[in-house]
């Protein structure tokens, strides 16, 4: 500390008796770049006013007693300067600490999610989700049965970020502790209802859609709770209808009772799953329409079920300026031939 | 964004005029106004929504508090003038059919 | 021998008188125009959270010495003393960005660094008592 303050002391002199002597633009770029190595050295402003008054001494010893005063008393106005610089550093490093704690728990974060997608005989799955910032607020979960059914579940915690992610965990680990044999969807969310009415703050709550695809029968029975509603693209008339199921959020009531729906697939058909981040994805120009979302999927439609996620959700981010507000998961679920 | 608040006590009911956009950022502002007027025995609140352009889901999260703590203290809770995409929130939620909610007046 | 010198705070003539006395001896001592700066801005905010928190209360500078392998280190050591209402949570006032509300009120963890000891004691309406020691380079 001590021999980087004699170094720049040094070279201050150096670089400010240059300047005096030919006032010219390199002495006052010198000036800006040695204004960095001061930053670099961490000498606060009111050691750079030292610095100063030291240089001075050095080469005006005559320098007169009022000039050299009006130092003393221009340091004690940067020592503000000089406070508020070093918590500025301290707080730099803390806030580099929270950053690698929240990385750290994103990671964690993302084990509560299935690390991969089922192979299905019938069935082409694409998912993808996103987080607006670090953590999620967005849930999915995949399980496959031995007659091959496969049950799919997409939620959407209240806000964003590390509250929700929190919430997220609970979630999770109540859909492992439903009981083993499958449940029909109504029945599922009506457990898992009467969990999060009992564990959550009164202003939270989890919006979820659940389906169940059988694929010996090519049905997809669904229920919803408060959930974005998706879309079913009928091949044949090649046209998208709004997957919705009518239900109260989860956590509000704890006997709410959920509607079962259901949908015969053909080959081709297609199941959309996805949260509200993908519908209310906002431009300057205000918020995207539904169509529009349903126009992107149609032209990616000759594709894979993951190329169409992949692409549709480019283009959202790119509608966006590649900055998203909301965390955004869209999933498909396309009937092969 | 900005999100204007305006209280206006009533002879049986407090009506909070609420305008702006109601999100993550502005959620606890609205909770502040709102919940302490739930929180009496008996209490009748009307919230005007029809300034407010947007809700999200920490918005929504709000009325739920105020909605149960309303049940709590055997009050009402009304939210009246909201437009069509506040309207759909509350219907896709399935909160229309447990909240007391009016639609926006068609313009005559 | 150590020079001592007491001060009461209770206005903001207290809190010159304060900086004054520290500013003394830190040039007797020998002291650098900064560090002298840097020891007075310390007295400054100690004397200043007096005034503010707990209306009344003392400041003292002493000088003080350290025995050392190199020799006598010399140093100012300043404590600040009050009965006011006293701390709550030490651990809260002690943590960077919890005072910065405007101003140059880096707060307590500013004088800290500030200085090069600091020992902070406080009990919830007794009152509060800070030592801090800034040694000569």
């Amino acid at each position: 500390m001590a021999d980087s303050y004699s170094f720049m002391q040094e070279q201050y002199t150096k670089i400010l008796k240059t300047y005096l002597e030919e006032k010219n633009e390199i002495g006052l770029y010198q000036a800006q770049q040695f204004s960095k190595k001061v930053l670099e050295n961490q000498i606060s402003p009111e050691e750079v006013v030292s610095l100063h008054i030291e240089a001075l001494e050095h080469f005006f010893p005559d320098l007169p007693q009022g000039a050299r005063d009006s130092f003393d008393f221009l340091i004690e106005i940067m020592m503000g300067y000089g406070m508020a610089y070093r918590e500025h550093q301290i707080l730099r490093d803390k806030q580099k600490e929270l950053e690698s704690e929240i990385n750290v728990a994103a990671s964690m974060q993302q084990t509560f999610l299935p690390d991969e997608i089922p192979e299905m005989d019938t069935l082409d799955v694409g998912v993808i989700s996103v987080p607006a910032s670090k953590m999620s607020g967005d849930y999915y979960h995949f399980v496959k049965d031995d007659n091959d059914c496969i049950g799919v579940a997409i939620a959407d915690i209240i806000g964003k970020g590390v509250p929700a992610a929190l919430c997220m965990s609970m979630i999770k680990y109540a859909m492992d502790s439903l009981p083993e044999q499958r449940l029909q969807p109504g029945a599922l969310l009506e457990n898992l209802n009467r969990v999060v009415e009992q564990n959550v703050a009164s202003n939270m709550f989890i919006t979820m859609m659940y389906g169940s695809y059988d694929s010996r029968v090519h049905h997809f029975y669904y229920s919803g709770a408060g959930h974005e509603p998706g879309f079913y693209y009928n091949k044949a008339e090649d046209s998208f209808e709004e997957l919705y199921a009518k239900g109260l959020v989860l956590g509000l009531n704890r006997d709410t009772q959920f509607r079962e729906y259901h949908k015969k697939v053909e080959p081709g058909d297609f199941i959309v799953l996805l949260s509200d981040g993908v519908t209310e994805c906002r431009t300057d120009d205000g918020f995207i329409e539904r169509e529009e979302i349903t126009r992107l999927i149609r032209q990616y439609s000759d594709l894979s079920a993951q190329e169409i996620v992949d692409n549709v959700f480019y283009q959202l981010e790119k509608l966006q300026g590649f900055r998203l507000r909301d965390d955004f998961s869209l999933i498909i679920l396309r009937r092969k031939v | 964004m900005n999100l204007d608040i305006r209280t206006e006590e009533k002879e049986d009911y407090n009506l909070l005029h609420v305008s702006g956009e109601v999100d993550a950022y502005t959620a606890s502002q609205l909770r502040e106004s709102l919940l302490p007027l739930t929180e009496k025995e008996g209490a009748s609140v009307i919230v005007d929504l029809s300034n407010v352009d947007y809700i999200d889901s920490t918005g929504l999260g709000i009325f739920i508090g105020a909605l149960k703590s309303s049940n709590h203290y055997n009050g009402t809770l009304r939210l009246v003038g909201l437009n069509a995409r506040v309207k759909r929130l509350f219907s896709i939620t399935g909160l229309d059919e447990v909240m007391d909610i009016e639609e926006e007046e068609e313009a005559q | 021998m150590s020079v001592q010198s007491n001060v009461e705070v209770h206005s903001e003539w207290g809190i010159v008188s304060a900086r004054q006395a520290g500013r003394n001896l830190a040039k007797e001592l020998g002291f650098g125009g900064v560090d002298q700066a840097r020891f007075t801005t310390a007295i400054s905010e100690l004397a200043r959270n007096i005034y503010l928190y707990a209306e009344q209360g003392e400041i003292i500078i002493e000088t003080v010495e350290n025995s050392r392998i190199t020799g006598v280190q010399r140093g100012l050591k300043i404590t600040a003393r009050d009965r006011g209402p006293g701390i709550k949570s030490i651990r809260e006032v002690m943590e960077d960005g919890y005072t910065t509300s405007g101003g140059l009120g880096a707060g307590l963890p500013g004088v800290k660094r500030l200085m090069d000891e600091f020992d902070i004691d406080s009990v919830t309406g007794e009152g509060t008592e800070i030592t801090a020691i800034k040694w000569l380079r």
